[in-house]
């Protein structure tokens, strides 16, 4: 192949920085202590992890102790909806309000609320992707325990209004949770002024390794522990701490929030050059979610006529890695559940294609990709799909 | 330039040698694992797949540094595949599903996959051959005839012949298998699967219960009845039984029943025994043509079951619509639903779907 392979995946995972890899390399070997332990190497190990927790607290503008770690997104989510949800059971608040556009990790978490005896509330949204805001808050109640929505879609990139979301939910007394996975380096926020009891950070969308995430929990907020057994994070999450990763979060965090103004129109500029690339050569594409505020880095396009699973195996065979709806354990594409929530006709929603800009695009590998994408989809055109 | 060519995949010793052996040859190979139909219904949300077979095949790709793409053709094997096979035991018969897969899903969904990638080049790890004859490319049977699958392959649309590539068709299964060693393919101690891939435990009853309903004919009592109307039993449902069957009758007073016929409508299974098998015509629909089509009158060789004798037989008939033969000497068991398949010596001429058999000369029918 004469180019190099182009990424256009940043929302499935990114490379780890090598600056954050740096940070975490001695906490594997020389200063491998348990942060349990009482002597010196765990003390340094514990010390370790609490200044970590505080570096990220005080990227999102939290105290420290309303960090708990994580191994990745999917267990944040999981802990907030069901630890808030389980631990209200108690005071009679027994239902769950969620989107039907939401990471498997919440509704998955929704569905075994309702299989616990909960009840299980979904909000409709627009066609464009937006959770409409007055079925929301139509059904905030004195049932409600705890709401979820994700900030930043990590199919779409379309971006929640979480600030009146969460006024609606708290108005009723419910908890209010965010899965601010793909928000997190992109969307300015303070957990000083956004009320938000619950949310949910990745690392390894930010530059930091797969495997480790956190999950900031308000004070006063109390949630039923996932995993039991030791006192690690004041008895939220047994099980010894993963200092090296932790370390690494923490830089990754601060990375980005520092970089965000900046990676954030740097991303959207590109972003907007692939769509203007695109749309010029195929003006019937659709880009899904085009009329909501959309994070920099998504875009997902249908171009009608074409199939994404053909798509992105074509694709990948010239060195564009892009991805489908939603990969499924097989590696086949399925159709997405997001796209059929923004009743986006079956046709065209088989053919959606997720690109996800980061740190590895650039002017160049966008309009590359484009040129190859066209290319492919008007030869699709020409061919008898299945 | 490397041609391209997409193999079929399923994770099996076969198709693993197949993508081997065209790297070797210096083909760009790209491996495909069709997901045909969803596993593990019994996880929440059907989490489609973490099949081991797709995993084997990403494993062998990986191995032999080649790309691996997993395409669900769910949809489409369902409606082309498994509603028939369904829809076939209701009806009294008893189908080949692998036929259709083979003829719809691998040789005509998987080409389209193909062209979009610019393969020029289809390759499976069936026991077949290929071969150039004077009007174009023909396939012949295996050469290891405990392997050859042929039978299962004369549906598949002509114009594929001139891409199609069956590497392993040469080969003895063992041959196979040591190719397999010989590449250090972690499949090549694989057993062989013989059961259809969406039946898993080998009983087709449960996937018709799940799929047909609960008063479905062909799993409702029935009588067992003889070829001159007498009642000797009583079945569970016509669908637990195939032409030839022996298993699930009444004893018999001297010698043992045989199924002779399954009659849908009324629910009947006729028996009769083991000489009231015997059929000399047959006929089938659904027909497709790989070779240049026999003359009426043209003797050719015929099988009517996988792995059943092949048998000289006159073709009475034979167009793009149906195929009567009758045969030089009786065969038994020949179930409608499974495959009429027409040779001439190795090559195959094409095939149909069985619809009947009888007894005695065929009329002649009107081309």
């Amino acid at each position: 192949m004469s180019h190099p392979p182009v990424y256009l995946d940043h929302a499935a995972t990114t490379p780890v920085r090598e600056e954050v890899l740096e940070a975490m390399l001695p906490w594997f070997s020389a200063r491998f202590g348990n942060p349990s332990s009482v002597h010196r190497l765990g003390r340094e190990a514990r010390v370790a992890l609490d200044e970590a927790r505080e570096r990220i607290a005080a990227t999102l503008g939290a105290q420290h102790d309303e960090v708990c770690f994580t191994s990745c997104g999917t267990e944040g989510d999981n802990f907030a909806v069901l630890g808030a949800w389980r631990a209200a059971r108690a005071s009679g608040r027994s239902a769950v309000l969620s989107t039907p556009i939401e990471h498997k990790a919440v509704l998955a978490a929704c569905h075994q609320v309702a299989r616990e005896g909960g009840t299980e509330r979904l909000v409709a949204v627009t066609r464009d992707g937006l959770v409409d805001a007055d079925d929301f808050s139509a059904q905030c109640d004195a049932q409600l325990a705890v709401a979820s929505v994700m900030w930043v879609n990590n199919e779409i990139g379309v971006v929640q209004d979480i600030p009146a979301l969460t006024a609606h939910a708290k108005a009723c007394g419910a908890l209010m949770h965010t899965d601010a996975v793909q928000a997190f380096g992109k969307i300015d926020f303070d957990m000083r002024t956004l009320h938000v009891d619950l949310l949910t950070i990745s690392g390894h969308k930010i530059g930091a390794p797969k495997g480790i995430g956190a999950l900031f929990i308000r004070r006063g907020v109390m949630l039923e522990p996932l995993m039991l057994g030791g006192s690690q994070d004041r008895g939220r999450r047994a099980g010894t701490e993963n200092v090296p990763y932790a370390v690494g979060l923490a830089l990754a965090c601060e990375l980005a929030v520092r970089e965000r103004e900046t990676e954030g129109a740097h991303l959207l500029a590109l972003r907007d050059r692939l769509e203007a690339r695109v749309r010029e050569a195929l003006p019937d594409v659709v880009i899904h979610g085009a009329g909501a505020p959309r994070a920099p880095h998504v875009t997902n396009l249908s171009i009608p006529g074409t199939d994404a699973e053909t798509l992105l195996m074509a694709l990948d065979l010239r060195g564009i890695q892009a991805s489908g709806g939603s990969a499924c354990q097989s590696g086949s594409v399925g159709m997405s559940h997001v796209l059929q929530a923004m009743r986006v006709a079956p046709d065209i929603a088989s053919g959606a294609l997720r690109l996800s800009l980061g740190c590895m695009s650039n002017a160049a590998n966008v309009d590359r990709a484009a040129d190859v994408l066209i290319t492919l989809a008007r030869k699709a055109r020409g061919l008898a799909t299945v | 330039m490397r041609e391209r060519v997409v193999v079929a995949m399923s994770g099996g010793v076969d198709s693993s040698v197949a993508a081997a052996v065209l790297l070797e040859q210096g083909y760009d190979v790209v491996g495909i694992t069709m997901k045909l139909h969803e596993d593990g219904a019994d996880v929440p949300d059907k989490p489609c797949c973490s099949l081991d077979a797709t995993s084997d095949a990403r494993r062998v790709c990986e191995q032999l540094g080649v790309p691996h793409y997993v395409l669900n053709l769910v949809d489409v094997f369902t409606r082309d595949v498994f509603d028939d096979f369904v829809s076939e035991y209701a009806a009294g018969r008893t189908p080949i599903p692998c036929v259709r897969c083979n003829t719809f899903t691998k040789f005509r969904d998987l080409v389209v996959k193909a062209d979009a990638i610019d393969a020029r080049w289809i390759a499976t790890g069936h026991y077949g051959r290929l071969m150039d004859a004077s009007h174009g490319r023909v396939l012949l049977r295996g050469r290891d005839p405990l392997k050859d699958q042929s039978y299962f392959l004369w549906g598949m649309p002509k114009p594929v012949l001139s891409r199609l590539l069956l590497p392993v068709g040469d080969w003895t299964k063992e041959e196979t298998r040591a190719a397999a060693r010989r590449f250090g393919l972690r499949t090549a101690n694989k057993p062989e699967s013989m059961d259809i891939c969406f039946v898993p435990h080998g009983d087709h009853i449960e996937v018709l219960r799940e799929h047909l309903p609960a008063d479905a004919a062909a799993l409702s009592p029935g009588h067992i009845v003889t070829e001159d109307g007498r009642v000797i039993g009583e079945h569970p449902g016509f669908a637990r039984f195939t032409i030839g069957q022996r298993k699930g009758l009444p004893g018999g007073v001297s010698e043992p029943w045989f199924v002779t016929e399954i009659r849908a409508e009324t629910r009947e299974v006729v028996v009769g025994p083991r000489s009231a098998l015997s059929r000399n015509t047959v006929g089938a629909h659904q027909v497709n043509w790989l070779a240049p089509v026999p003359e009426v009158g043209a003797i050719v060789q015929v099988q009517v079951r996988h792995r059943g004798a092949c048998v000289p037989s006159t073709v009475m008939r034979a167009d793009a619509h149906g195929i009567d033969v009758v045969l030089s000497a009786s065969v038994q068991g020949v179930a409608p639903g499974q495959s009429l398949v027409l040779y001439d010596g190795d090559i195959v001429l094409g095939g149909g779907v069985i619809t009947r058999a009888g007894r005695g000369a065929l009329p002649v029918l009107a081309a």
